[in-house]
């Protein structure tokens, strides 16, 4: 057993057991906050709106939006990718940092893992939009049909995207909602009213925990941890081919999968920067999610942020060693300079030199200022996908060709629909599920504040 | 059915602990080892292993085998399609979809198995000795029919070694 003393301890407040099982569970037994009912209607708006968005795609078609002959792929594949990028923090969380026995992670993944399955949901609403005939979508499915059986192109990594996409949010809702088996028993073990025994009982599964039930699950989480970290790369590489095997200037790149990982994970690990800071701040976790997690993370930032902008570097150094004109005229004369000099630069900035300011102490420190770089990583993500999409297809090797994209309020309102989704889903979880992984956090209490407790072993549970 | 049982709870995992291995010295056959986090030392002592790791590679073997077969069948036996005159086998090009499968296939098969060995699925009437174990309690119990008239000698061990509470009851499943 090693002990985390680089880190300091990881949770504060000389707790017990028991304190930890109800300083988890305190916010699923409160009536909601204010916060929570207005931040909570505001999504509903917000998907409602997104809903109407939908419907007119759906029932007018694909000419509400503003995509066109040139620039086939506009917001829609922009937000799809973001969503999915944001999507990929959950796993890099838990299943990264469990293979490497990461203790720190125990106040994180659950959060992180919860919002993996709404970003990846809200994500896969956007290619299937994109088919057009929604109610087509089956087809996508390799099954024996009526149709020859015309079987689908194993070789197209648009195939490849809808087989990664869904078996990512299969995999890591099932790694979510096993997680949480054990703890729905603490809920069940100590709920006052029936009904809430009830429902939660039925979630819990009938777990005890017993060493039997302690010893397969910790088995099969190293085994689904152990092939599915294997997902964190895999799936932003397959959605990186479905640019990379494409000749469009800006997208014919090797450093496309390695790039588009890199990049989800940056953003994804943002988007839990942010979430954590929220659920510190509103339910007052700072025991929980402390100083020294919030520091990891901005760790992590720093890192990530030097490898995008060494990214950025390499796609601009490849473009002119490539001697290719077309790859040169994309990268200096329609992304660095050119009508979208202000999206390039919004992109570089937000990306790889905003996130540098965590090198300083005071800052990483600074909460406030902390939330707002992991919002400005978020908004510099976007704006490296609309750079990846829009400039490349609006201005190709035929000039005749080139057009502007502008958004419909189509286009703008499905993405406000997603934020919606994310939203609700996101303040649902924090109201009917333990947000930290009570059972997680238990085993790594005696390990982590050893040198409180020695002096006062008997100090746990009285 | 008379399923009585003693049970013994601790408040402290090294309590707990020490008492097992006391009581598994003296002959004391454990029932079972409630605790509200793996306890690794207590499946060690419960003498359990699990060969979840082989099967698992057992699935994932199976699964990119399927797939790949699949595969093969529908674009080279089935329905084969000209692409510019590339092969129609095109292997490697296979290689993303079957690695996903098998991840697919490893995860689905696992969680069944996991459902299936550790008994863990909805709806199920499940034996809880004391509700306290998933909270903040050590629990161990004991089959008071294989005693053999034991009783206070454990009892003393558990009660010596820290248990804050030793009593009798009768098991009897929830739901």
């Amino acid at each position: 057993m090693y002990k985390t003393e680089v880190r300091g301890p990881l949770i504060l407040g000389d707790k017990n057991y028991r304190q930890i099982s109800s300083d988890i569970i305190a916010p699923i037994d409160r009536p909601a906050p204010l916060w929570w009912k207005a931040v909570f209607g505001l999504g509903i708006l917000a998907t409602l709106f997104g809903l109407f968005a939908m419907y007119q795609t759906v029932a007018k078609g694909i000419g509400t939006w503003g995509v066109n002959n040139s620039v086939g792929w506009g917001w829609e594949i922009i937000n799809f990718v973001w969503w999915i990028g944001i999507g990929h923090a959950g796993t890099a969380f838990s299943i990264f940092l469990l293979i490497l026995r990461q203790k720190w992670r125990t106040s994180i993944n659950r959060a992180a893992e919860a919002m993996t399955v709404v970003a990846v949901g809200a994500a896969a609403i956007f290619p299937a939009l994109h088919m057009g005939r929604v109610w087509l979508a089956f087809y996508i499915f390799p099954y024996p049909n009526s149709r020859g059986p015309l079987w689908v192109n194993f070789n197209s990594p648009l195939f490849w995207d809808f087989i990664a996409i869904s078996a990512y949010l299969l995999i890591s809702a099932s790694f979510w909602y096993y997680g949480m088996v054990p703890d729905f028993a603490t809920i069940r073990d100590k709920a006052t009213s029936k009904i809430k025994k009830a429902v939660y009982g039925f979630f819990a599964f009938g777990w005890t925990g017993s060493t039997s039930e302690w010893l397969r699950y910790e088995a099969l989480s190293y085994v689904l941890g152990g092939i599915a970290a294997v997902l964190v790369v895999s799936v932003h590489s397959i959605v990186s081919t479905d640019f990379a095997v494409s000749v469009i200037p800006g997208w014919h790149t090797t450093v496309f999968p390695p790039y588009f990982v890199v990049g989800a994970i940056f953003s994804g690990f943002a988007m839990v920067m942010t979430l954590m800071i929220i659920i510190r701040k509103m339910y007052k976790f700072q025991d929980y999610v402390t100083n020294s997690h919030l520091d990891a993370i901005a760790r992590i930032l720093i890192f990530i942020s030097l490898i995008m902008g060494t990214a950025y570097a390499t796609e601009i150094f490849v473009a002119w060693y490539s001697g290719s004109q077309y790859e040169m005229f994309t990268f200096f004369k329609n992304r660095i300079t050119g009508d979208y000099t202000f999206q390039f630069w919004a992109m570089v900035v937000c990306n790889a030199i905003i996130p540098q300011l965590f090198w300083f102490k005071k800052i990483r420190q600074n909460l406030t200022i902390a939330f707002i770089i992991s919002l400005l990583i978020n908004l510099g993500m976007w704006y490296e996908r609309f750079n990846i999409l829009i400039t490349s297809l609006s201005k190709d090797y035929l000039p005749s060709s080139w057009v502007t994209y502008h958004p419909t309020w189509v286009e703008v309102g499905v993405y406000i629909g997603t934020l919606g989704i994310f939203i609700t889903g996101v303040l649902l979880f924090f109201k009917f599920i333990p947000m930290i992984a009570i059972s997680e956090v238990k085993s790594i209490l005696k390990v982590t504040s050893i040198k409180k407790n020695e002096s006062k072993i008997s100090s746990h549970g009285q | 059915m008379d399923n009585k049982h003693i049970i013994g709870v601790f408040d402290e995992e090294d309590a707990l602990m020490e008492a097992v291995h006391e009581v598994k010295e003296k002959g004391f056959r454990i029932g079972e080892i409630y605790s509200p986090y793996p306890l690794h030392e207590a499946i060690e002592a419960m003498g359990k292993t699990s060969r979840f790791a082989f099967v698992a590679f057992l699935y994932g073997f199976a699964g990119a085998a399927a797939v790949l077969a699949f595969m093969y069948y529908t674009a080279v036996i089935d329905w084969p399609v000209n692409y510019g005159g590339k092969p129609t086998n095109a292997f490697p090009s296979f290689i993303v979809v079957t690695i996903i499968i098998t991840i697919l296939t490893v995860t689905i098969l696992s969680l069944l198995t996991f459902s299936v060995r550790a008994k863990i699925y909805p709806g199920k009437a499940y034996i809880l000795p004391d509700a306290r174990s998933t909270d903040d309690k050590f629990v161990v119990i004991f089959d008071k029919s294989l005693l053999n008239g034991k009783q206070t000698e454990l009892e003393d061990i558990l009660k010596q070694k820290g248990a804050v509470e030793v009593y009798e009851k009768e098991l009897k499943p929830e739901n």
